[in-house]
């Protein structure tokens, strides 16, 4: 009898200590940052697209006056050697304002 | 009859499919469970020699975080459905986004991105699946805390979690990755939650500076394997070194890859030389600088003649060792003398530095590689054949030289008779070599997609006939691959996955284990 007792103690400690286990981790969780996110369409483009497309990896993109909806459509699907861009990577908001950047004509070169 | 899903998992119907997807939606936002053929494109494009049905998703879910996790995999073993988890996504040229398996509903952790921690003082890091290099980059120099990443080629669009993972490689004196990992959570089938090492244990705050913990060292078998959900991965960094000094040696003749490796291996294991050093072959390099149609056209592999003339036009070796030293300005002194004494010895090689190279375009990439800074200059090798085909070929070597060779002339001789080129480097490790060579093929061209697939193969085959494995490998192939390793291994890592996941509801097919 008493031996099963405190086999079940011994056992109601484990399962105490696993959840403030649990809550110290949670808790350490709860003191970092909220998740990134894109300030705007010339972060976007500064922080992906430049570093193919400002190097001759890719064609010129700005300043063209390309369709946004046809920037949206090649970044979605990809294009040989462009790999294709997650709504998880750069959310449907983001890739509007992106397609606007690039598409606007900028005054600068 | 309208299909409502673009594709369904293995043997579960779309009833049963149905269910779980409401059930998917009640746990996470309606915008986090994609279904749509236009919500599921970007996970369909893949640079293998394969149709893109064979490796299309049924769905996507964008979980953010553990419990959302614990959450999907209870409805996941309930409805037998099958899940592909990705961290950033983008393993290009092993399969990219895409699952192994057609109807596999891929876990997107994109958006599970937080930097938890970064320790200035011990040096390491401890992250969210999501967080890309580019991040965590911007992260560091924001709070000055001089640091610095190792990171493959792809970098900015990358992450540590995924390549880690898959047990990539980078270029700094931490290229090896997964040497540097230490301590990660995991989520398991049955919805627990591990962390390994120092981690399991209550308060513990020794779970990024300690890797082993006590028992058996569990880390390895989360890497290249489908036994759990990581969720939190932890790795150290290296301290900013006072001063850098980049080069690149020139060697003119293919054979010269034998006195190359001689001469390194004593470098590398002695830490003369700290880091991943590369020896890149005159068409990896080419296509940042020259055009393939420049100097040959119509089918077939590209002449070595034309080859020389590109290294001529374009300030090439045949073979160009990219390395660097690190250290105060005294020690890199010192060590640079050992090198240039060491390379110098039988006259074929031409040393370069900064001073001389500081315009070249594949320098000025290697070099930012090999300090952690960001560069998507590689994917220009994509611009060589055009087409957008790419199957990394990546059989370990040792570090001998003549090993070197025969593995180069064995994979050039196969792909030509493909009409392939040969587009090669060599990235050294301690005592090993990843051979790295990226298939190349116009995957718009029917013909040239079957002869991608038959020369690859083939190169697996007569590769492991000789006793040379592969160290990582895409979708389309890693069943082939694991027979290659033998029967003995593959039922281990078969009883390891009935274990932990009976139902089989983990990315069945990774590495070849179901
Ligand atoms: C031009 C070019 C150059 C390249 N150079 C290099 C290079 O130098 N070194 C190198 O290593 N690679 C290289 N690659 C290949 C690849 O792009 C990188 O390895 C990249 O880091 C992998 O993608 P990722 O980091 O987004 O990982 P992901 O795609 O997120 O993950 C990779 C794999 O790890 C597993 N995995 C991911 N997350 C989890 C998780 N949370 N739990 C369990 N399993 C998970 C999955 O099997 C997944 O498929 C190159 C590719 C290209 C196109
Ligand atoms: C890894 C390199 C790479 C990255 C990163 C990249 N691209 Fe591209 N992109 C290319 C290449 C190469 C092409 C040309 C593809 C072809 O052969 O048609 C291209 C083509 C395009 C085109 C079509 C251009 C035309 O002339 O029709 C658009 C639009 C585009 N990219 C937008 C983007 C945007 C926006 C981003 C950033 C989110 C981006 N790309 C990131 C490599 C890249």
């Amino acid at each position: 009898m008493k031996k099963t007792r405190s086999g079940n103690y011994i056992v109601g400690c484990i399962i105490a200590i696993f959840f403030v286990a649990g809550n110290a981790w949670s808790a350490q969780d709860e003191k970092t940052t909220p998740g990134f996110a894109w300030k705007d369409g010339a972060e976007i483009y500064a922080k992906i697209c430049a570093y193919c497309h400002d190097v001759q990896v890719g064609p010129p993109i700005r300043n063209r006056e390309l369709p946004a909806a046809y920037i949206r459509a090649v970044v979605r699907n990809g294009r040989f050697a462009m790999p294709a861009f997650r709504a998880a990577e750069i959310d449907d908001e983001s890739l509007t304002k992106l397609a606007e950047f690039i598409s606007r004509r900028s005054t600068q070169p | 009859m309208t299909r409502k899903y673009i594709a369904l998992p293995q043997g579960v119907s779309e009833k049963d499919f149905d269910a779980a997807i409401n059930n998917f939606r009640k746990v996470l936002s309606d915008d986090a469970v994609l279904t749509s053929a236009e919500q599921l494109a970007p996970y369909i494009k893949t640079m293998m020699p394969v149709p893109d049905a064979d490796h299309t998703p049924s769905a996507a879910l964008l979980a953010t975080t553990v419990e959302q996790i614990q959450k999907i995999v209870a409805i996941c073993n309930q409805y037998k459905v099958p899940i592909w988890m990705i961290s950033t996504g983008k393993n290009l040229g092993y399969g990219s986004a895409a699952p192994a398996e057609r109807g596999q509903v891929v876990l997107d952790l994109k958006r599970m991105n937080r930097i938890l921690e970064v320790d200035k003082d011990l040096a390491f890091a401890l992250v969210e699946p999501g967080v890309t290099y580019q991040q965590l980059y911007d992260y560091i120099k924001e709070h000055k805390l001089g640091l610095w990443l190792s990171m493959p080629a792809p970098s900015a669009i990358a992450g540590p979690v995924g390549n880690t993972l898959d047990r990539g490689v980078g270029y700094t004196p931490y290229g090896e990755h997964f040497l540097f990992a230490c301590g990660m959570e995991v989520v398991l089938a049955n919805g627990e939650v591990l962390r390994t090492g120092m981690g399991s244990m209550p308060n513990s705050n020794t779970w990024q500076v300690f890797k082993w913990g006590y028992g058996p060292y569990l880390d390895g078998i989360f890497t290249q394997s489908n036994y759990g959900i990581v969720t939190k991965f932890g790795f150290w960094l290296m301290p900013e070194p006072p001063a850098f000094k980049p080069f690149v040696i020139q060697y003119q003749h293919e054979e010269d890859i034998v006195e190359i490796v001689e001469t390194i291996r004593p470098l590398r294991i002695s830490g003369v030389i700290p880091n991943a050093v590369v020896i890149a072959h005159a068409l990896y390099e080419a296509p940042v600088k020259a055009k393939r149609s420049d100097y040959v056209s119509g089918p077939g592999s590209i002449p070595d003649e034309a080859v020389y003339r590109i290294m001529k036009d374009h300030k090439l070796g045949i073979w160009n060792v990219y390395a660097a030293l690190y250290g105060t300005q005294e020690q890199i002194d010192v060590n640079w003398k050992i090198v240039t004494q060491a390379f110098g010895q039988s006259g074929k090689a031409k040393i370069l530095t900064e001073q001389e190279a500081a315009e070249d375009p594949a320098f000025v990439y290697r070099a930012k590689l090999m300090r952690g800074e960001m560069t998507l200059t590689e994917f220009s090798l994509y611009n060589w054949r055009g087409g957008g085909g790419s199957m990394w070929f990546a059989p370990v070597s040792q570090a001998r030289g003549s090993e070197t060779l025969k593995q180069m002339a064995l994979t050039k001789q196969i792909l030509a008779k493909y009409g392939l080129d040969y587009s090669g480097e060599f990235i050294v490790g301690m005592r090993d070599m990843h051979h790295i060579v990226d298939v190349l093929y116009d995957k718009t061209d029917p013909e040239q997609t079957k002869a991608a697939y038959q020369c690859f193969d083939e190169l697996l085959t007569e590769f492991s006939a000789r006793g040379y494995g592969t160290y990582r490998v895409n979708t389309a192939f890693m069943d082939k691959v694991a027979e290659t390793y033998g029967p003995v291994q593959r039922k281990v890592h078969k009883t390891l996955k009935k274990a932990l996941d009976p139902n089989g509801i983990l990315a069945p097919g990774k590495s070849g284990i179901r």
